[in-house]
C-alpha cells in the first residue's frame, strides 16, 4: 500500500515527474551510448593489436625480450608444437623467426624487426595478409620477397619492386646482407607497427642464414578469446622453461587501454549521475514543499517519522529507476542495433588509427556495468531523496497543518 | 475517574515579537461518551486547545493526562504511537491524502496500526457504509464534495478505535446543510458506540446540536454548560 502510495504520489504532478524521468533516460542513454563507443574504440585497438601481429598468447625464450638476440630462439621448437597439441581451444599456431637488423634502400636505412614466417600458416593467426595496400601477400613465390610497411617504405622512399638489403647478426655472430624485392606493402592501424615490421619467408631467410629453422616467437589464436585466462595458465604449466604470455602480457599497454576505456565510461556515468542527483532532489524538494499538509495531517493521525522518510525515499527510487529503466532500455537498445550494424566515423578516421583502432566501431558494454548502473540509480535516488525527506520528517504537524 | 483531565493548561507562543498566550491557566476534564463542542471567537485559543488534547503541540505549563497517561511523558515516536492508537482526528480540511480512494484512506490508518489487511478492508467498507458512503468506496477526495469527504474523515477517525475523537471546526468548510448531515451523523455514533467527541466551532447551529459547550475567551473557560 505504501508503495502504492509512493507510486501515486509521483503522478501528482505528471510534468514535472516526466521532466526528471526523462532527463535520467537521455542522460543515461547518451552516458550508454558514448561509453559504448569508448569500449569499441579499445576493443577495436585490441582486436586491431591481435589481429596485427599478437594473437592471443605468444611463446618465447625466456631471455629473449631482452635483446631480441638471433640466438635466443625457442629451443626444439617440433616438441614444443607436438606438445601444444594437446591443449584444447587452439584454432592455429605460426611459428615465427624474429630479430632486430637495419633495412637499407639506396638512399637510407632503418632499424627494423625482420620477421620469417610460413605466409600460408601466418594467414591463420594473423590479418596481415588483409591489410596489404599495394601489391600482393607472398604471390610470386620469389624467394627474396619482402612485406613492408607504408610508413617504411616512405621513409626508406621505397616502392613496389624495390630492392630492400636487409643486414643482421647471424647465429655465429656474423654480419649477414641480404637483398630483397619489395613484394608487397601493408598498412595497419598503427603506423608505428608499420614503420619497424618487415616479413620475408622463412624459408628464405633460413637459407640466408644457412642453418636449420629456429624460431623466436610462437603465436597461438585460440578460437574464444574467453578461453584466454584458462588456457595460458595451462600452457604455462606446460613449458615452465619458456616465456609463455598472454597478450595482456605481451602488450600492457593495449590491455590498459581496454581497461582505460571502461574506466572512463564508468567516470562518465558518474559524472551525468552527479547532474542528475540535483535534479532529483530538487523535483523531490518541491514535492515535499507542495505536501506539507499532507504530511503534517498524516504525521499528526499517526504515521511515524521512519516512515514518511521511507515513502520519500521510495518515491524517489521509483521515480529514478523509472527514468533508469528507460535510459537503459533504449540505450541497451541502441547499443544492440549499432553494434550489429557499427557506426562509421570515418570522418575521423586519422584520429582514430593513430591510436591503432579501426575507423567502424561496434559499440559495446559489459554486462556487469548494467548492473553497476542499475545500483548506482538505486544510490543516486537515495541520495537525492536525503534531504527533501528530512525536510519532512522535521515537519511540525500542528503548524504544517496550519500552513495556508 | 475522567477520561482527559486538562490542569493549569497554558500555552504562550514565542514564535512571534510579543509573545501569545493562546492558552491561560485552563483547568477542564472530559468524560467518555461526551459530545462536546469548543466555542468561542477566533483567535480564542480552540485550535490550540485542541492541539495540546491531541498530543500534536506542547503545554507551556500544566499538563494533560488521557486515561491515565501524562502525555508530557511520551516522547519522539511514542507520542506518535499514542495519537495512532488512541485518538482519532479530524481537521477542517486537507484531511485526506488526495491520491487514495475513500476505501484506502480509511484502511491507510489501519495500515499504520497493522491492521490484516481482510480485516482493515472490511472494517473500512462497514465504516464507508455507516457514514452514508457506501457507494463512494472507490472515489478519490477530488470526486466527492466538501461534505462527503469530511464523513471519509470520521469514518477514518473511527477505523483506528480511538479513545475519543477531535474536530477542529469540522463543519467549517460545508453549506449548512452538509453540516447539518455531519453533525448527525457524528451525534450518531456517539450514541451508536459511546464514541467521545469533541469539536470546535464558532458556528451558532453547531453549536446548539452539541451536548456541553465549553466556551474560550482569550485563552480561557468563561463559560462551560451541559445540558441534560
Ligand atoms: N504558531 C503560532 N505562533 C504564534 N501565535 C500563534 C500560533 N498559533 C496560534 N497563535 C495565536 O494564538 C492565539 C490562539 O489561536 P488559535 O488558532 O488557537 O485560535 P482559534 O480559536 O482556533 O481561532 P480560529 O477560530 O480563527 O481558528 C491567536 O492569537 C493566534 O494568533
Ligand atoms: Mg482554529
Amino acid at each position: 500500500m505504501i508503495l502504492a502510495l509512493a507510486w501515486k504520489n509521483i503522478w501528482r504532478n505528471k510534468t514535472r515527474s516526466l521532466i526528471v524521468i526523462l532527463a535520467i533516460a537521455f542522460g543515461l542513454w547518451g552516458g550508454l551510448l558514448s561509453g559504448g563507443l569508448m569500449v569499441a574504440m579499445g576493443n577495436s585497438m585490441v582486436n586491431s593489436a591481435i589481429d596485427r601481429d599478437l594473437g592471443h598468447i605468444q611463446i618465447h625464450h625466456p631471455r629473449y625480450d631482452e635483446n631480441k638476440d638471433i640466438r635466443r630462439f625457442v629451443p626444439n621448437t617440433p616438441l614444443v608444437l607436438q606438445k601444444l597439441k594437446t591443449v584444447d581451444g587452439i584454432s592455429d599456431i605460426t611459428t615465427r623467426s624474429r630479430f632486430l637488423g637495419i633495412a637499407s634502400s639506396a638512399t637510407s636505412s632503418f632499424p627494423v624487426q625482420i620477421t620469417g614466417i610460413y605466409p600460408d600458416q601466418e594467414k591463420k593467426v594473423t590479418r596481415l595478409f588483409e591489410r596489404i595496400k599495394q601489391g600482393t601477400y607472398f604471390k610470386s613465390k620469389r624467394k627474396n620477397a619482402i612485406l613492408i610497411g607504408e610508413k617504411l617504405a616512405h621513409r626508406l622512399n621505397l616502392r613496389l619492386h624495390s630492392k630492400l638489403v636487409l643486414g643482421f647478426e647471424g647465429l655465429q655472430g656474423e654480419l649477414i646482407n641480404v637483398a630483397c624485392r619489395v613484394e608487397g606493402i601493408y598498412k595497419t592501424e598503427s603506423s608505428q607497427f608499420d614503420e619497424m615490421n618487415v616479413y620475408l619467408p622463412a624459408e628464405f631467410l633460413f637459407k640466408s642464414l644457412a642453418s636449420q629453422p629456429v624460431f623466436h616467437e610462437i603465436a597461438i589464436r585460440l578460437n574464444d578469446a574467453s578461453l584466454l585466462p584458462s588456457q595460458t595458465e595451462q600452457i604455462k604449466r606446460l613449458f615452465p622453461d619458456l616465456k609463455v604470455e598472454s597478450w595482456k602480457e605481451r602488450s600492457p599497454e593495449t590491455a590498459f587501454i581496454a581497461d582505460l576505456m571502461i574506466l572512463y565510461t564508468y567516470f562518465f556515468l558518474v559524472f551525468i549521475f552527479f547532474a542528475v542527483l540535483f535534479g532529483i532532489t530538487n523535483t523531490m524538494l518541491m514535492s515535499v514543499v507542495d505536501r506539507v499538509r499532507e504530511l503534517g495531517m498524516l504525521m499528526a493521525i499517526g504515521m511515524k517519522k521512519n516512515l514518511v522518510f521511507g515513502m520519500i525515499l521510495l518515491e524517489s527510487l521509483l521515480l529514478s529507476l523509472t527514468g533508469g529503466l528507460v535510459g537503459i532500455v533504449i540505450g541497451g537498445l541502441t547499443l544492440k542495433l549499432t553494434n550489429h550494424s557499427g557506426i562509421n566515423l570515418s570522418i575521423f578516421k586519422a584520429s582514430l588509427e593513430s591510436f591503432g583502432s579501426s575507423s567502424i566501431l561496434y559499440p559495446t558494454l559489459p554486462t556487469e556495468m548494467y548492473l553497476m548502473l542499475t545500483f548506482l540509480i538505486v544510490l543516486i535516488a537515495n541520495l537525492a531523496a536525503i534531504m527533501p525527506a528530512i525536510k519532512a520528517i522535521r515537519l511540525e504537524p500542528a503548524r504544517a497543518i496550519r500552513t495556508v | 475517574m475522567a477520561l482527559i483531565k486538562v490542569e493549569n493548561l497554558t500555552k504562550i507562543y514565542n514564535t512571534t515579537a510579543v509573545p501569545v498566550k493562546a492558552l491561560n491557566n485552563v483547568s477542564v476534564e472530559f468524560e467518555k461518551g461526551e459530545f462536546t463542542a469548543i466555542v468561542g471567537p477566533s483567535g480564542s485559543g480552540k485550535t490550540t486547545f485542541l492541539n495540546m488534547i491531541g498530543g500534536l503541540d506542547k503545554p507551556s505549563e500544566g499538563q494533560i493526562i488521557v486515561d491515565g497517561v501524562k502525555l508530557a511523558d511520551l516522547k519522539g515516536s511514542k507520542l506518535v504511537e499514542y495519537r495512532l492508537h488512541h485518538i482519532g482526528f479530524v481537521f477542517q480540511a486537507y484531511n485526506l491524502i488526495p491520491v487514495f480512494s475513500a476505501l484506502e484512506n480509511v484502511e491507510f490508518i489501519m495500515l499504520l496500526q497493522g491492521v490484516p489487511k481482510k480485516e482493515r478492508q472490511q472494517r473500512a467498507r462497514e465504516l464507508l457504509e455507516a457514514v452514508g458512503l457506501g457507494d463512494r468506496l472507490n472515489n478519490r477526495p477530488g470526486q466527492l464534495s466538501g461534505g462527503q469527504q469530511q464523513r471519509v474523515a470520521v469514518a477514518r477517525a473511527l477505523a483506528s478505535r480511538p479513545e475519543f475523537v477531535l474536530a477542529d471546526e469540522p463543519t467549517a468548510n460545508l453549506d449548512s446543510k452538509s453540516a447539518d448531515d455531519l453533525l448527525d451523523l457524528m451525534e450518531n455514533l456517539n450514541q451508536k458506540y459511546n464514541m467521545t467527541f469533541i469539536f470546535s466551532t464558532h458556528d451558532a447551529r453547531v453549536i446548539k446540536r452539541a451536548r456541553r459547550v465549553v466556551t474560550l475567551r482569550d485563552g480561557a473557560v468563561v463559560n462551560d454548560q451541559t445540558s441534560n
